[in-house]
């Protein structure tokens, strides 16, 4: 048996035994976004537009790794809605700097994996590398949603009667944490996907400004600023969703109470 | 009151940001190897040189600009070229300038090679864009956020330097190493030291390491096969050292978040809750753990493999089969991101675990 199939059969062991239903959705979650992108993949070597496929896809996304991923409606809802919006703004300005940074393509080491293949694929990789860059981001943003709706309703669950301020300045606390340690999971990925380029730019004794200015660097950077910004976007928007969502709860139960006392 | 000075505070970060953006991309005369120079057409000669069909029934053209440059610094400053560049219109390997472009060129015995454009400046313009929106959201705390983020740069750099002198041996040890720093100082600077930082700590360094070592196991009772470690990219070292130190530092930052969600969520639940029991807490932990860890494992996916879908989608796109093009540009990303969900699942375990001692300092010393 090949080795990255014992390693996923473990994985859904374990994801069973700590995660119980939810673990299990978990897992099918992970392995459907996995087939969703590398049907993205087929759907744009097959020559589909790749602004429409990324438009289809963002929500596609979203929907598997949070509703998929999360047993809780509610916390699952929340995070759809901020995810989403976040991730529309977050694409327009992705748009807009990649179009001022002109980093399309592969990198330096081009020339050498290159051998064999087109090197005019006519299929613009331009547009591509936004496409890459929106759904690097999208991971990031749907996690810090899950984070702040699921930290914020715990409370809530612990502690009921907490009034809609109090929410707000837990909201806070929790989205301190939530972003302090989000921004270690992208730039930590981020140091985990791109070592060995690194190691490349190192040894073949690249100068500062020439790093700052290569593609893949300048590509690689600008994807955990996309993430932190959406990030960073996410907190306010998910606590003031929960936040909203608790005064319609009080009125509905006010109305609940009119009419019995009818 | 307070809110007015946050907006402040963000609006001089926009401000200082937007003049550095500037200053970035005007400057001229501080790179070492090659010269600036500006592109001063208004409109830049686009010719189309010819249509192509290559072997695998793609179709592109070849085209041609016929660029006016003159050159901002160095010995040749203030003098005027002009030179012919041949891109194809999708840019896979070759560059398409615009008017108006600031870009490297080398000029070699009176010949003049055109290199990248100038990104510098788009990296100062979208850092503005984050510290600004960082101290609107977050206010004092980006201090904290924008230091750890600085130091873990410097340590990863040091960290090359180090694998570099070592020529690659010991690199797991070393990496090992890097991980255990790393955590610690961004835990301490972003939570101060305390009990809870030091609570996730435990938590972060359990869950990296276990699941490390019941994945190296994993992978040496199956002899590693269909292990292509030869297709990871840019390999100037051991691929495979390389593999397992890039699957070591790419999960501590996640299973660091993890770790401090779980444990700052039941710290919170502790000090609202008082008298919560044990077993609620671990119920508590393992509810939160379960909704985390999906998504997170998601992230890393995407990070990972959305990474990879340009040589993806060149393979596909020259006819390779899907089997194939798999092995060549996903599998290793997707091994990847398979031991680091296996991390991240492990760590809930302990993350959970260790949140029961700050219950018992919580109780003086009783659980």
């Amino acid at each position: 048996m090949s080795t990255l199939l014992v390693l996923v059969i473990v994985l859904a062991v374990l994801m069973t035994i700590v995660g119980g239903e939810t673990g299990i959705r978990s897992f099918f979650s992970v392995l459907i976004n996995t087939l969703l992108l590398i049907l993205v993949a087929m759907l744009i070597s097959w020559g589909i537009d790749v602004a429409i496929i990324t438009l289809i896809f963002i929500p596609l996304k979203l929907v598997t790794i949070i509703y998929l991923g999360t047993h809780d409606y509610k916390v699952a809802k929340n995070s759809f809605i901020a995810a989403f919006i976040v991730c529309l703004i977050v694409s327009l300005l992705i748009l807009a700097c990649q179009w001022l940074a002109q980093a399309a393509g592969l990198g330096p080491e081009a020339g050498e994996v290159l051998v064999g293949l087109s090197q005019m694929p006519g299929i613009s990789y331009a547009m591509i590398a936004v496409t890459v860059a929106i759904f690097s981001t999208l991971g990031a943003i749907a996690e810090a949603a899950v984070a702040m709706s699921s930290g914020l309703l715990e409370i809530k669950r612990h502690h009921p009667e907490i009034s809609r301020h109090e929410l707000e300045a837990s909201g806070t606390a929790v989205g301190n944490d939530v972003l302090g340690t989000a921004m270690n999971t992208i730039l930590f990925g981020m140091f985990g996907s791109f070592l060995s380029l690194f190691l490349w730019y190192f040894r073949l004794g690249y100068s500062f400004g020439e790093v700052v200015n290569e593609k893949l660097f300048v590509n690689e950077a600008l994807i955990i600023l996309y993430s932190l910004i959406g990030v960073l976007l996410t907190v306010p928007l998910s606590t003031y969703l929960i936040s909203r969502g608790m005064s319609n709860e009080v009125e509905v139960e006010n109305e609940d109470r009119k009419h019995k006392s009818n | 009151m307070k809110f007015k000075k946050r907006y402040l505070f963000a609006l001089l970060a926009l401000i200082i940001g937007i003049a550095l953006t500037a200053a970035t991309y005007f400057a001229v005369g501080i790179y070492q190897k090659d010269n600036i120079a500006v592109i001063t057409d208004a409109k830049i000669a686009d010719r189309l040189v010819e249509k192509n069909k290559d072997v695998y029934n793609n179709q592109d053209e070849t085209r041609e600009q016929t660029i006016h440059v003159k050159v901002l610094d160095g010995p040749y400053k203030g003098k005027t070229f002009v030179e012919k560049n041949v891109y194809y219109p999708s840019q896979l390997v070759t560059q398409k300038y615009r008017a108006g472009d600031r870009i490297f060129v080398s000029i070699k015995k009176g010949k003049l090679a055109l290199g990248n454009p100038k990104r510098d400046w788009v990296l100062v313009l979208v850092v503005t864009i984050t510290v600004a929106l960082m101290i609107a959201l977050v206010g004092r705390h980006t201090i904290a956020l924008v230091v750890s983020m600085a130091l873990s740069w410097v340590i990863f750099y040091g960290v090359i330097l180090l694998d570099v002198k070592l020529n690659g041996a010991y690199i797991i040890l070393l990496f090992g190493a890097a991980d255990i720093i790393f955590s610690f100082i961004s835990l301490l600077i972003v939570q101060g030291f305390n009990k809870k930082m030091l609570v996730t700590w435990l938590a972060t360094i359990l869950g990296v390491f276990v699941s490390f070592l019941l994945c190296y196991i994993i992978m040496k009772l199956t002899g590693e096969t269909e292990m292509q470690y030869e297709t990871g990219d840019y390999a100037t070292q051991d691929p495979r050292g390389i593999f397992l130190a890039q699957t070591l530092l790419g999960v501590l930052g996640a299973v660091m978040d993890e770790a401090t969600d779980i444990v700052s969520s039941l710290y919170e639940v502790i000090k609202v809750k008082k008298d919560i029991t044990p077993k609620e807490l671990i119920n508590s932990g393992r509810n939160m753990g379960q909704e985390i860890m999906g998504p997170l494992i998601n992230v890393l996916l995407l990070i990972f493999i959305a990474e990879a879908l340009p040589m993806t989608i060149l393979y596909l796109r020259d006819n390779n089969s899907l089997s194939s093009a798999f092995g060549f540009t996903l599998s290793l990303g997707a091994t990847q991101t398979v031991i680091s969900a296996i991390s991240i699942v492990i760590t809930v375990v302990f993350a959970t675990g260790c949140s029961l001692l700050l219950l018992r300092d919580q109780r003086g010393g009783k659980l």
